[in-house]
């Protein structure tokens, strides 16, 4: 056992650190509780010790379902606790604010998937991955940095004028995520979804987010534009790819671009 | 050649005291912009806007027209033996040249090492070898910011065999070291003294008053052989009272209570605040036994909603 006069600074709080963290000191082992902590009148050094411990869990995993309110509802709070328990013991934050402390939380679930070993997969993982990667893209657009947030367009706004606004995001997925965590925000409780690829743009206005799901020549028409296509240009590259007529887009082209506009998409 | 140190005590001496406070807390957004409610100023927990480019950062800038604010933050880990966090600091810095704060905070703990963070405030080893550590960091810090730093008394849970100092004489020195002000939180006494048995009174008697720029108050939740420091409900009276007597010995400073779980609406929350006026003059006896407690049952809220963003739709 260590006398407590020989402990250095940083020895005492990489020892503490550890027992937080990981539940056993990451340093000298032959430094007990006892011979570090003082007890008290009504409380033993490990008692001491220990409101230390679970405070420091209970508020990760807090933290961690606020920050995937969604994912921790189509898990259930066992499962989601489990996960969330595995993945901050795998990876313990690093950052100074806990807006980040799910960043890694997507990747992680897809590397432990359960059936990660078997040839024959299961879909619900894909969808439990998927959905956490989508929150937690919706919180980096919350705070995304953007000059503005405000734009006045109109139907008659010159086609050649219009661009994406910097903040719409436009995500393709494997399962109805986006529509699923609309039903889930709005109370309506929804069950596990089947397969089905959809889009959704998520989009800021007025520093309030937007969740839309659009349909997949949207998707592709929109995708083309932020990569700094004009209209037009996007148009014709829809018509060439995925067999669209110009004619149709030219005559479809007044309604998206009202829905796009009021749906804060288009920006100057 | 006047030392730095001395030029940041003076700076600390002048500072104002802007009246009774609150924290800026995501669920009152709305109604502060709408009603400019009567409050005298806000403190702001620096790490909630720091990197925000979206609604709260929009809101600080608001709130920073209409109000006098002090930045708070909760990760600065002053104890710790890692480096300073140089990108921290730069990010706080920028903030702080934004919303021009009155004063900047932080708590004398340490947060993590080796590159960690666990997100709590960890109590310091109160000894020569680390006051030396912490005033050498505060030196660093204040330089980079180019201003004092005022630093709070922290809830602790345990102390250290090693510590050979009472807390109350370790922040006297750091703040006669570095020229730094002091944040006294009450609550923080009284939850620290319940758990490690010191004298709360004592404690506050023999802080150096003078450089005291700011009180906290707050609620706590009394877990029957232990406390903790919830800031969720209303403060209890064994913390007005401490708070009557810190408020006679500083003469009175700028005052702010924290709200972090369970937030109620915002004239509850300002209600609580306002019941500051009637400790403000009274010279009251202590009696630890005044307030019956529930506890036992109940679980322990965690304050990490503040901590986080808050999505409107």
């Amino acid at each position: 056992m260590i006398e407590s006069n020989d402990i250095s600074l940083p020895q005492l709080q990489n020892w503490m650190q550890g027992i937080l963290v990981k539940g056993r000191p990451s340093a000298d082992e032959r430094m007990t509780i006892e011979s570090v902590v003082n007890q008290s009148q009504r409380l033993s050094a490990l008692r001491h010790l220990n409101i230390y411990r679970s405070s420091y869990i209970a508020r990760l995993r807090a933290c961690m379902q606020n920050q995937f309110v969604a994912l921790a509802y189509a898990l259930g709070a066992g499962l989601f606790e489990s996960f969330a328990d595995q993945y901050l013991d795998s990876y313990p934050s690093e950052s100074y604010t806990l807006n980040t402390l799910g960043e890694k939380f997507p990747a992680f679930l897809e590397k432990t998937r359960p059936d990660a070993s078997l040839e024959q997969k299961e879909s619900w993982p894909d969808f439990i991955i998927e959905l956490a990667g989508f929150e937690y893209r919706l919180s980096e657009i919350f705070d995304q940095e953007a000059a503005g947030d405000q734009m006045v367009l109109t139907p008659n706004t010159p086609d050649n004028l219009l661009k994406l606004t910097p903040v719409l995001h436009l995500f393709h997925h494997q399962f109805p995520i986006c529509q699923y965590y609309l039903d889930f925000i709005q109370n309506k409780e929804p069950d596990l979804p089947f397969p089905g690829k959809t889009y959704c743009a998520v989009t800021r206005r007025d520093y309030k987010l937007g969740l839309f799901v659009i349909r997949g020549a949207q998707y592709h028409f929109l995708k083309s534009m932020q990569e700094g296509k004009s209209v037009k240009k996007s148009m014709k590259y829809l018509a060439k790819n995925f067999e669209f007529k110009i004619e149709d887009l030219e005559k479809i082209w007044p309604e998206w671009k009202s829905t796009f506009i009021a749906s804060g998409f288009l920006s100057v | 050649m006047i030392k730095k140190r001395d030029q940041y005590r003076e700076i600390i001496n002048a500072l104002p005291n802007p009246g009774l406070g609150l924290g800026l807390r995501s669920k009152h957004f709305n109604y502060i912009l709408e009603h400019n409610p009567a409050v005298d100023w806000f403190e702001v927990i620096s790490e909630n806007f720091m990197d925000s480019g979206g609604r709260p950062r929009h809101i600080l800038r608001q709130v920073a027209e209409r109000y006098p604010l002090v930045m708070h933050g909760v990760s600065l880990s002053i104890g710790s033996t890692d480096p300073l966090n140089k990108e921290y600091l730069g990010k706080l810095k920028s903030l702080a040249a934004e919303v021009k704060p009155l004063w900047i905070s932080d708590h004398l703990c340490w947060t993590g090492v080796n590159s960690l963070n666990t997100h709590d405030l960890l109590p310091v080893l109160l000894n020569e070898e680390s006051l030396k550590h912490i005033c050498s960091r505060i030196r660093i810090a204040q330089d980079f910011m180019e201003r004092p730093l005022v630093f709070e008394n922290p809830s602790t849970y345990l102390t250290f065999k090693q510590s050979t100092i009472p807390e109350w004489e370790f922040l006297k020195y750091m703040a006669e070291e570095t020229g730094c002000g002091l944040l006294l939180d009450v609550n923080n006494v009284f939850v620290s003294a319940f758990n490690n048995d010191f004298d709360p009174v004592n404690y506050i008697n023999q802080l150096p008053h003078d450089r005291i720029v700011q009180m906290h108050i707050a609620g706590h939740q009394h877990c029957g052989d232990y406390i903790i420091d919830t800031h969720d409900r209303n403060v209890v009276r064994e913390v007005w009272k401490l708070f009557s007597q810190a408020w006679q010995l500083t003469g009175g400073v700028a005052t702010l209570l924290e709200w972090d779980s369970n937030i109620p609406e915002f004239d509850v929350y300002h209600a609580e605040l306002l019941k500051a006026k009637q400790y403000m003059n009274r010279m009251t006896g202590y009696d630890l036994d005044a307030d019956v407690q529930n506890y036992l049952d109940a679980a322990v809220s965690n304050p990490v909603d503040f901590l986080v963003n808050d999505f409107k739709w």
